[in-house]
C-alpha cells in the first residue's frame, strides 16, 4: 500500500510535466493501464486476507479516480494547446487587402440638398421639384419681375425654341417659379422646400457654373410675420453650420418679397473678422441666401388674399453651401465628376 | 457707388467718424459695404506755401530757381516744372518732410545753388497721375497751413453697392438722408443759392414725345471760363471713382454724385437754331457720342436734337457736336426726367452703360431738376466766373405728382409682428423725409426721391429697415406635417441602391451638342433628336438640351480616365428635354427624369491578384437587376439593338410589359469617339414608372419545408435566350419553384446548338415534396423547354 501512496504522491508532477498527448498517453498506461503499479496491486488485492480487502480496493479505486482526474484536465489542456497551435499556423495577413467591396459616393450636391431639406421637413416642410425648362410667366412675371428686370437679358437668362402661346420658354434661373405653382395646386398653409438646377447665361470660372442648384423655401399661412422668417433660418443656420452660429440679417431687395433681406453667417473658421481669413477673406460675415415676407403681388398672382394671407420665402445657392462648409474654392471640381473628388464625401 | 466721409459730413453731423461704426449702420441700412478705404496723407510735413519769386538758375537752363514762403523767411528752392509764375500757391515739402514711398526731403545743392526742400507735384504726394507740372492749387488756398488738412486727408470712402430699388442711394445725399434718419439727426441740403441776371436764354425746350421725356429743364450761362478744375474738387471726384476732365463736365459730374442728378452741359454756340427738341430718332439717323463712336439710331431711341440733328442721346451720353471745349464761354445747363424704360432699353441696344443711364434708368427724383441746375450753376461760377441766366426753361410734359398712399398700422403689424404703434411708424416714415397725417389709416406722402415706394407694402419695408432688423424677434412657424413623398422615398433609394454597388453620383450641365447625338448614331427620326435648342447659348456645342443622359457621363468617364483612372461608375439622375408638350403642363416641354450609368474597367471590388470583372454587358444588367430587386420590379430583358450600343450585346428592360429604357455595352464606334477603352457598360431608364408609389405586398412566409433540389441540361440553339429558357421552364413548374438559375452555359457542343445548365429549387409553403408529386412537374418543365427546342440532356 505504501507502493501506492508514493504512485499516487508523484503522479500531479509527472502529469503538469507531460508536454504532449502522446506523452500523456503513455504516462496514463504507466499509471492506470494494464501494466501499472496500481492494475498489480489490484490482482493482488485476492492475497489478502478477506477483512483487508474492502478497504484496500477503496483505497485503490480513490486512488485511480484521483489518477483519472489529473490526467483529463491535462489532457484537456494539451487538447487545447495543440488546437491553439494548428489555428496560429492557419493565420492570416490582416493588414493585407485582398478582397475590397464596392462602395459608391452620392454626390456632394445631392447630399447637401438632402440634408436642407431634411431640416425643413423636420419643421413639417414638404418637399417639392419643379420643371426646368420654365415659362416666363413663372419664372418672372408672377413672381413680380418688371419687364424692364436686367435678369430678364439674354446675358442674364437662357431662352428655349420651344414654342408657347403667350409666353417665352426658357430654363428657369432661379427655383421660384415651383412656389408659383406649388400655391397654385395647394390650398394654403404651404411649407414647402424645392431643391433643383437652375441655369444662368455665366461663363465658367472658379466662382460660377451655368447650371447649379438652389433650394428655395415658402411658408404662408393666415399669421406668418417677420419673426418667423428670422426664426426659421436661424433654425436652419444652426442646424447647417452648428448650433453656435450666428447670424445677421440686412435690407436687401428683391421683385418677388417685401420687405426682403440677405443672411449673413459668422464666418465659422475665424469668427468673425481675422484679416486673412480663407473662407470670409476678413469680412467676419458670409452671404448665405436671399429671404423676404412673399411680396402682396405673388399671393395675387396665384390667385392667394393678400389681405389675409402672408408668408415668407427664401432661397440659397446648394453649392456655395457645400464650398462654405468643406473649403472648396473651386465650383468647377461640382462638375468634373472626378471619382477623386466624389469619393472624398462618401454617403 | 464709392461714398467720402468727408462729403458726407457736408449733409449731416454724423455722431461718429469710426468706420467700423459707420460700416456696421450701412449694412443695418441696406447698404451692402463692398470696401472701405481710409485715405491718409502718404506724406508728412507738406505746407502750404506761396512762390515769391521764379528767376533763371545761373548754370542751368532746364530748372528754375524760386522763393517761397509758409509766412515766415523766404525759402530758396529749385524747382524743374515750368507751369507757375510768382504768387502761386503750392504744396511746398520743407526739409524733413517725408513723401510719399518714404521718400526724405533735405536741403541739397543743385548745379550749384542750395536747394532747401521741393514743390511737389500730384504724383510725388500719391493724389493723382500727373506729373507734367508742379500742384498748383487756389489762390484762396491759405499760406502756412498743413496741407494735408486743407486737402481732407484723412477721408474714409465706402464702396457701396446699391440694390436696384433705391435710386435715391446713388448719391451723397441720399446715403447722408438714411445716416441722418438712422442717428436721428438733421438733414442739410448744399449751396445753391446763384444770383441770376437779367437777359434772354438763347436756346429754348420742345419736348416733342411726352412717353420718353417727363421733364426738360435748362439753366444758361455766359462768360464762363472752361478749364481745370479746382484741386479739392478734382479730388473728390478722384475719390468717387470719376476721372476729372474740365470745369464744366466736372461740375456736372460732381452735382450728380452729390444729389444724384445727371446733368449735361452743352456749349450754347454750338446748339443749331435756337432750340433743342426732344424726340424719337427717325430710322438712319446717326449721332457721334462723346466717346467718338458713330451710332446707328433706330426709332425707339430717344434724342435731343438741335437743328442739325440728334445731339444727344437722351439719358445716356452726349453728342459730340455740342461739347464744351477748353474755348466755350456760353454754357447750357440740362437737368431732365426721363422715362426710365426708354433709358434702359437704349442703353443695352448701344452696349453704353453710364453713370447717368445707370440712375436714369433705375429712377431719377422728378422733383430734384430746379435744384441740381442751381446747384450746378452755384459751382461753375464760383469754379468758371460768369452770369447765370435769370431766364432758363423748364418745360414739363408730365406733371409729377407725389404718391399718396394710406396705411394701416394693424397692415404692419399683420406683416411686421406687434409692437408698432401710430407713433412709431410715424416716426419712422418721416425720418427719411416722407409726410405723415393722419391717424388710422396714416396718410403718407412719398416724394420724388423715393420712386420704389408705390403700395403699403412698400412702407412696411421701410418701417422694417429703419426700425432694424436686429430688433425683430426670433419664432419659429412649423407646418402641418411634411416629409418626403413616396415618390421621392422611392428616387433616392435608386440612388442609395446604385451607390451600394459602388457607382457614384455624377452631376452634369444639361447641354450636349449635335456631334453627341451624332456620335449615338441616332438617326433623324429617332426621339432623340426632338431636341429643344438654346437661343442663346454659351457656346455651340452646348446648345442643346440633352435628349439622354449618357454624353455627360460618358465625358466624365473620359475625364477620369485621363486623370489615371483605371475602374469608373458613374450614374446621374436628371431630366431630358423634348421637343413635344410636357403631360403635365403643355406650355413647356416634356422634361422627364432620367437614371443612367457607366462603367468602364471593372465595377467596385476585386480580390488581390484579380482586380475585378472586367466590365462587358453582364455588368450593366446585373446593375439593373439589382436596381430592379431593389424597388421589387421584376425588369425584364429583351435583346434588341438600339442606336448607340453594341447590336449583340444589348436589351431593353421591360417592366410590366412596358419598354423603361436600355442596357447593354456602348457600340464600340461610339466607345472610340469619347475615347473610352475596352467594353463599357452603360443603361438609361425612365424614372418615373420606377419610382410610382405602389401598395405595401404582404408578407410570403418562407417555408419550414425541406426543399428539393435538381439540375436540367439542356441542348438548344445558340441563338435562344437563356432568360426565355428559365421562364418557360420556371413557369411550366408552377408556384413550387423557389429559384430557377443557369449554372453552366457551354457553346462547345458543335453545330448551332448550346448547352444550358439549370438548378431549381422547389419547396411546398405546407409539405415535404414528394419523388411522386415532382416526377410530373419535372416532365411539363421538359416539355415547356422542348417547346423552345430544347432538348434534355440530362438531369440529377
Amino acid at each position: 500500500m505504501q507502493e501506492l501512496d508514493s504512485v499516487v504522491a508523484s503522479a500531479p508532477q509527472k502529469i503538469a510535466a507531460t508536454t504532449g498527448l502522446e506523452e500523456l498517453e503513455e504516462l496514463e498506461a504507466e499509471l492506470v493501464g494494464r501494466r501499472s503499479v496500481l492494475a498489480s496491486i489490484q490482482r493482488d488485492i485476492g492475497a489478502l486476507p478477506p477483512a483487508e480487502r474492502p478497504a484496500a480496493g477503496q483505497a485503490i479505486q480513490s486512488a485511480k479516480s484521483t489518477l483519472t482526474d489529473l490526467l483529463s484536465t491535462r489532457r484537456a489542456i494539451l487538447e487545447r494547446e495543440a488546437a491553439d497551435t494548428l489555428l496560429v499556423a492557419d493565420r492570416a495577413d490582416v493588414t493585407l487587402e485582398r478582397l475590397t467591396l464596392a462602395r459608391g459616393a452620392l454626390h456632394l450636391i445631392q447630399q447637401t440638398m438632402d440634408e436642407v431639406c431634411e431640416i425643413f421637413i423636420g419643421l413639417g416642410y414638404n418637399v417639392a421639384e419643379g420643371p426646368e425648362a420654365e415659362t416666363g410667366w413663372y419664372n418672372f412675371d408672377a413672381l413680380n419681375t418688371p419687364l424692364t428686370h436686367p435678369a430678364r437679358a439674354e446675358s442674364d437668362t437662357m431662352y428655349l425654341h420651344y414654342e408657347v402661346a403667350d409666353d417665352e420658354s426658357l430654363l428657369r434661373t432661379q427655383t421660384s417659379p415651383m412656389q408659383v405653382r406649388w400655391m397654385e395646386s395647394h390650398e394654403p398653409p404651404v411649407h414647402v422646400v424645392v431643391p433643383g438646377k437652375v441655369f444662368r447665361t455665366d461663363t465658367i470660372d472658379a466662382s460660377h457654373l451655368p447650371v447649379f442648384h438652389q433650394i428655395e423655401g415658402l411658408a404662408v399661412d393666415t399669421d406668418i410675420r417677420f419673426s418667423d422668417l428670422k426664426g426659421t433660418l436661424l433654425h436652419f443656420a444652426q442646424a447647417f453650420f452648428g448650433p453656435s452660429t450666428t447670424v445677421r440679417f440686412r435690407p436687401h431687395f428683391f421683385p418677388f418679397t417685401e420687405p426682403s433681406a440677405e443672411l449673413d453667417v459668422a464666418c465659422f473658421v475665424c469668427d468673425g473678422g481675422e484679416a486673412g481669413c480663407r473662407v470670409c477673406r476678413g469680412a467676419g460675415w458670409l452671404e448665405m441666401l436671399g429671404c423676404g415676407m412673399v411680396d402682396p403681388n405673388v399671393l395675387e398672382a396665384v390667385g392667394y388674399d393678400s389681405t389675409t394671407l402672408s408668408g415668407f420665402a427664401f432661397g440659397m445657392g446648394v453649392e456655395r453651401l457645400a464650398m462654405v462648409r468643406h473649403d472648396i474654392h473651386n465650383i468647377r471640381h461640382f462638375i468634373e465628376n472626378d471619382i477623386r473628388f466624389l469619393s472624398q464625401f462618401p454617403s | 457707388m464709392k461714398i467720402s466721409l468727408n462729403w458726407l459730413l457736408e449733409f449731416v453731423d454724423l455722431p461718429t467718424t469710426d468706420p467700423q461704426a459707420l460700416e456696421d449702420a450701412l449694412w443695418s441700412l441696406g447698404h451692402e459695404v463692398e470696401g472701405v478705404t481710409r485715405l491718409e496723407a502718404d506724406w508728412r510735413g507738406v505746407t502750404i506755401a506761396e512762390v515769391l519769386t521764379v528767376s533763371a538758375h545761373p548754370d542751368a537752363d532746364k530748372v528754375r530757381l524760386c522763393t517761397v514762403t509758409t509766412g515766415g523767411e523766404p525759402i530758396e528752392v529749385v524747382c524743374g516744372a515750368w507751369n507757375f509764375e510768382q504768387g502761386a500757391m503750392v504744396a511746398f515739402a520743407e526739409p524733413g518732410a517725408v513723401l510719399a514711398g518714404g521718400f526724405e526731403i533735405g536741403s541739397r545743392e543743385i548745379r550749384g545753388v542750395m536747394s532747401h526742400g521741393m514743390i511737389c507735384s500730384e504724383k510725388e504726394l500719391g493724389l493723382g497721375d500727373d506729373h507734367t507740372g508742379i500742384l498748383v492749387l487756389e489762390p484762396e488756398a491759405p499760406v502756412g497751413s498743413d496741407f494735408a488738412e486743407w486737402v481732407a486727408l484723412p477721408d474714409v470712402v465706402f464702396d457701396l453697392s446699391i440694390t436696384p430699388n433705391r435710386p435715391d442711394a446713388m448719391s451723397v445725399l441720399g446715403i447722408a438722408r438714411d445716416l441722418a434718419a438712422f442717428y436721428d439727426l438733421e438733414l442739410r441740403l448744399p449751396a445753391a443759392d446763384v444770383r441770376g441776371v437779367g437777359g434772354t436764354a438763347r436756346v429754348g425746350v420742345k419736348i416733342e414725345d411726352p412717353t420718353g421725356c417727363f421733364r426738360f429743364a435748362t439753366r444758361e450761362m455766359t462768360g464762363v471760363r472752361i478749364g481745370r478744375s479746382p484741386f479739392w474738387m478734382r479730388h473728390r471726384l478722384r475719390v468717387s471713382g470719376m476721372r476729372p476732365i474740365s470745369t464744366a463736365v466736372d461740375v456736372t459730374n460732381y452735382v450728380m454724385l452729390e444729389l444724384g442728378h445727371p446733368l449735361h452741359a452743352f456749349d450754347v454756340d454750338r446748339i443749331m437754331g435756337d432750340a433743342l427738341t426732344v424726340r424719337r430718332a427717325q430710322p438712319g439717323e446717326t449721332l457721334i457720342t462723346l466717346d467718338d463712336i458713330e451710332r446707328s439710331l433706330t426709332a425707339d431711341d430717344l434724342v435731343i436734337c438741335d437743328d442739325a440733328g440728334p445731339t444727344s442721346l437722351a439719358g445716356t451720353m452726349g453728342g459730340a457736336a455740342s461739347e464744351v471745349h477748353d474755348s466755350s464761354t456760353n454754357i447750357l445747363l440740362e437737368a431732365a426726367s426721363w422715362d426710365p424704360p426708354t433709358v434702359m432699353w437704349m442703353s443695352r441696344r448701344h452696349g453704353l452703360r453710364s453713370e447717368a443711364s445707370a440712375r436714369f434708368e433705375r429712377g431719377v427724383d422728378r422733383e430734384l431738376p430746379t435744384l441740381a441746375l442751381a446747384r450746378a450753376a452755384f459751382l461753375l461760377q464760383e469754379i468758371g466766373g460768369g452770369d447765370v441766366l435769370e431766364d432758363g426753361s423748364d418745360v414739363v410734359a408730365v406733371p409729377f405728382e407725389r404718391r399718396v398712399i394710406p396705411l394701416q398700422v394693424a397692415e404692419v403689424e399683420r406683416i411686421l409682428g406687434p409692437g408698432f404703434s401710430n407713433e412709431r411708424v410715424a416716426t419712422l416714415l418721416t425720418s427719411i423725409g416722407l409726410s405723415v397725417n393722419g391717424a388710422d389709416p396714416l396718410v403718407v406722402t412719398v416724394p420724388g426721391y423715393r420712386p420704389d415706394i408705390e403700395r403699403p407694402i412698400d412702407l412696411i419695408e421701410e418701417v422694417a429697415r429703419l426700425h432694424g432688423y436686429d430688433s425683430f424677434d426670433v419664432t419659429v412657424p412649423t407646418g402641418r406635417g411634411g416629409g418626403w413623398s413616396e415618390t421621392q422615398r422611392l428616387t433616392r433609394r435608386v440612388r442609395q441602391t446604385l451607390v451600394g454597388l459602388g457607382l457614384s453620383q455624377a452631376t452634369h450641365l444639361s447641354f450636349i451638342g449635335t456631334e453627341d447625338l451624332d456620335a449615338l448614331g441616332f438617326d433623324t427620326h429617332h426621339a432623340a433628336r426632338r431636341v429643344v435648342m438654346v437661343k442663346n447659348p454659351l457656346r455651340e456645342e452646348e446648345a442643346i438640351l440633352r435628349t439622354t443622359l449618357l454624353p455627360g457621363l460618358l465625358a466624365s468617364a473620359r475625364y477620369n480616365l485621363s486623370h489615371g483612372a483605371e475602374a469608373i461608375a458613374l450614374f446621374e439622375t436628371g431630366k431630358v428635354f423634348f421637343d413635344r408638350p410636357d403631360p403635365s403642363d403643355p406650355r413647356i416641354p416634356d422634361q422627364p427624369d432620367r437614371v443612367a450609368f457607366v462603367i468602364v474597367g471593372s465595377l467596385g471590388g476585386g480580390e488581390l491578384d484579380s482586380p475585378g470583372r472586367p466590365t462587358d454587358v453582364h455588368t450593366a444588367t446585373a446593375v439593373w437587376r439589382t436596381l430592379g430587386q431593389a424597388l421589387e420590379l421584376p425588369f425584364e430583358l429583351k435583346a434588341a439593338s438600339p442606336p448607340g450600343l453594341h447590336p449583340g450585346r444589348a436589351a431593353e428592360v421591360v417592366v410590366d410589359g412596358n419598354p423603361v429604357g436600355l442596357v447593354g455595352e456602348l457600340h464600340p464606334s461610339a466607345a472610340s469617339h469619347y475615347e473610352l477603352p475596352g467594353r463599357v457598360a452603360v443603361g438609361e431608364l425612365d424614372l418615373a414608372p420606377l419610382v410610382t408609389p405602389r401598395p405595401p405586398h404582404p408578407l410570403a412566409t418562407p417555408s419550414t419545408f425541406p426543399p428539393t433540389e435538381f439540375d436540367l441540361a439542356f441542348a438548344c440553339s445558340l441563338d435562344l435566350p437563356a432568360g426565355e429558357l428559365v421562364v418557360a421552364t420556371s413557369k411550366a413548374a408552377g408556384a413550387l419553384v423557389e429559384s430557377a438559375r443557369v449554372f453552366d452555359e457551354y457553346t462547345g457542343l458543335g453545330g448551332d446548338q448550346k448547352s444550358l445548365a439549370i438548378r431549381f429549387v422547389l419547396r411546398a409553403p405546407d409539405r415535404t415534396l414528394t419523388n411522386e408529386e415532382v416526377a410530373p412537374v419535372r416532365q411539363a418543365m421538359v416539355a415547356a423547354a422542348a417547346g423552345l427546342g430544347a432538348e434534355l440532356r440530362g438531369g440529377s
